[in-house]
């Protein structure tokens, strides 16, 4: 097995005082040695969920019931604290959404970024000063040496993202998951942000996870792409399949919701109807028939199961669209 | 926001001047209310410890001449504020008191602010300690602080140890309560998931991350903790429970020995208030100013 990490049947739940959420049901994926896989879903699908348990750092809430995620062989999930701390930063790194609050208001760029190294490397002072300022030089900020000495409030919300680029970085991590780092950035500022991530995670051959809900930003990026819907995981595949031969109905549906900046004037736009589902009662039914145009009796019933569709996609689904389908409503909707 | 705001916003940010404290600073002296504070403060804390430079005679040295004719002589060429009943001079003993107050205000406050920003640090911090810490608490703040601290200095016996130790000890669930709240405030904040994330160690999260994000309510409510300390102080001397010597010149037991002339000398009495007053002062204008100056809200403004 040459995977860097394995996920099998991942069930994460949340003990709220309205019931039990079941945030994460049973998704299984692999990572390979620098890969970069994106996970895809809306709002409260459980993608943040899935990264926050494979770091071990989980709300007090919410704990793992059941699965594995093998990394290197080591179960994260029976892992101690104490080891598994060893293993945050320094094998595998996350970067969070939002810059402007990652950072702590009243400690310096550089202090964060030295106790980022410290926590697992040992070095002299001279040696964790000049790697400090040699990674926010890499990620692109000007006068790095200087920059050291600021506080998080004198930075843009890229230059914090940046930073906190260069902090996941620091101790050259096997596996870096990224959980939307760009949704709280300004668009022209994602790109930046993206290319630099995307150049960096090549040239030190790091696997990547993107969570994004943001289609574009995974079709840019990433090789593999898994759609997620209400805790599980719908569809699967490349990213070049999945996107020109969408299977799921939900991934078709996002998709079609994307606005296109070529669409006429007057083009509606196509959301996909409806609310997620109610996350607190167990998932016995696939969870996106309330929303399905392609419903069959049978998915009010039973729970579809990932199959193979060919060409390595998966789709969990009864009644899959066509494998056209999206192609055609495509070139209807420029027609249109 | 667009790039140009961003822009816009990170020029006005390089303005500034930098990390908190700084920046509190620079608010704090720009703040005429907290100036005038802070400038009681000095002026208190210099008198207290040049008093024997400045006390013109032995604040325990009687002179029972001077109250042969009766309580008491009001202010004279050489008694500028009088003398007391055993003939000493007012003057001097008020100056000193200020050593006093000081020293009750600090030591108390400490004590109060030590074992507050612990307690109140692991109750916010670490949850399962949360429960039990804030029980006792609890039953703490039940009893009125000043009986608890008449009741703690009886069981001490009287005496400025014991008057100090009460005062902190009244002090420590008021400390443990909003370093606790504040705590939770910050607990869950994104930068401690980033800090784990990476991979620090939870204690060093506490310390390094979270105390100095929480401690600003606490240092103003230290602040105005130490003039309330100072009013306990005097109230616990009025009652007869602060230095034991009487010849202590302590601005509460000053106020207690002198009731019996407030209709043929009132000064005796209001002096020491007046410095009572005026101490207390400035401690609340430092403290709305450090208030004022700390408010996260108003961060990023000149």
């Amino acid at each position: 097995m040459n995977e860097l990490l394995q996920v099998e049947d991942l069930t994460v739940r949340f003990w709220t005082r309205r019931g039990i959420v079941h945030a994460v049901n049973g998704i299984s994926f692999s990572v390979a040695p620098q890969e970069t896989l994106g996970i895809v879903g809306e709002s409260g699908c459980g993608k943040s969920v899935t990264a926050l348990a494979l770091m071990g750092i989980l709300p007090r809430a919410g704990r793992i019931v059941a699965g594995k995620a093998l990394f290197e062989g080591r179960d994260l999930v029976t892992l101690g604290d104490r080891e598994l701390r060893d293993i945050r930063g320094k094998d595998i790194a996350m970067i969070f959404q939002d810059p402007m609050t990652s950072l702590n208001p009243v400690l310096t760029i550089g202090k964060q970024l030295r106790e980022a190294i410290e926590a697992h490397l040992d070095l002299d002072g001279g040696q964790l000063e000049r790697r400090a300022a040699d990674l926010l030089d890499r990620v692109g900020i000007p006068n790095a040496k200087a920059r050291m000495r600021d506080y998080p409030h004198q930075f843009s919300g890229g230059m914090r993202q940046r930073v906190m680029i260069a902090i996941a970085l620091a101790c050259e991590p096997k596996l870096v998951i990224a959980d939307e780092p760009t949704t709280a950035l300004d668009v022209t500022i994602q790109a930046q942000i993206l290319d630099l991530l995307r150049q960096l995670v090549a040239e030190e051959g790091t696997a990547l996870i993107l969570i994004t809900h943001d289609l574009g930003v995974v079709a840019g990026m990433c090789e593999h792409v898994h759609v997620m819907y209400a805790g599980t995981l719908v569809e699967t595949g490349s990213a070049d399949q999945l996107f020109a031969h969408p299977r799921h109905p939900y991934t078709l549906g996002l998709l079609q919701s994307v606005p296109r900046l070529d669409a006429g004037r007057r083009q509606m736009l196509q959301p996909i109807e409806g609310q997620p589902p109610n996350m607190l009662t167990e998932p016995i039914a696939c969870p996106y028939v309330p929303r399905c145009q392609y419903r069959r009796e049978i998915c009010g019933q039973q729970l579809p199961l990932l199959e193979d569709r060919g060409h390595g996609q998966c789709a969990a689904c009864f009644n899959p669209v066509p494998p056209d389908t999206w192609k055609r409503t495509r070139l209807g909707g420029e027609a249109a | 926001m667009s790039v140009a705001e961003i822009e816009a916003r990170e020029i006005q940010m390089e303005g500034g001047s930098g990390d908190l404290w700084s920046e509190a600073m620079y608010r704090l002296i720009r703040n005429p209310a907290a100036v005038v504070g802070a400038l009681i403060v000095a002026t208190f804390i210099a008198v207290a410890i040049f008093a024997p430079l400045l006390a013109p005679y032995d604040p325990r040295e009687q002179n029972l001449d001077l109250i042969a004719e009766g309580c008491c002589p009001g202010p004279s060429r050489d008694y500028p504020l009088g003398v007391d009943d055993l003939g000493r001079d007012e003057l001097s003993r008020i100056i000193y008191g200020a050593r006093f107050s000081l020293l009750i205000g600090i030591v108390s406050v400490s004590v109060g602010l030590t074992f507050g920003l612990l307690l109140g640090s692991i109750a916010g911090y670490f949850r399962p300690l949360d429960s039990p810490i804030m029980r006792v608490m609890d039953v703490m703040l039940a009893i009125p602080g000043f009986l608890m601290a008449i009741g703690i200095v009886a069981l001490l016996g009287p005496g400025l140890g014991s008057v100090m130790i009460a005062i902190g000890v009244i002090n420590v669930p008021i400390f443990t309560r909003l370093m606790r709240g504040s705590i939770i405030g910050q607990r869950d904040n994104d930068y401690v998931l980033a800090a784990r994330a990476v991979g620090v160690p939870g204690r060093r999260i506490l310390a390094s991350h979270i105390m100095p994000n929480a401690i600003s309510p606490v240092i103003v409510a230290g602040t105005l903790a130490l003039a309330t300390a100072i009013i306990d102080a005097a109230g616990l001397g009025f009652l007869g429970l602060g230095p034991q010597d009487p010849a202590t010149p302590e601005w509460g037991t000053m106020l207690t020995d002198t009731v019996r002339y407030l209709q043929s000398a009132p000064f005796l009495a209001i002096l020491p208030g007046v410095a009572i007053v005026i101490v207390v002062m400035g401690f609340n204008l430092i403290g709305d100013g450090l208030r004022e100056a700390l408010d996260p809200k108003l961060r990023g403004r000149a």
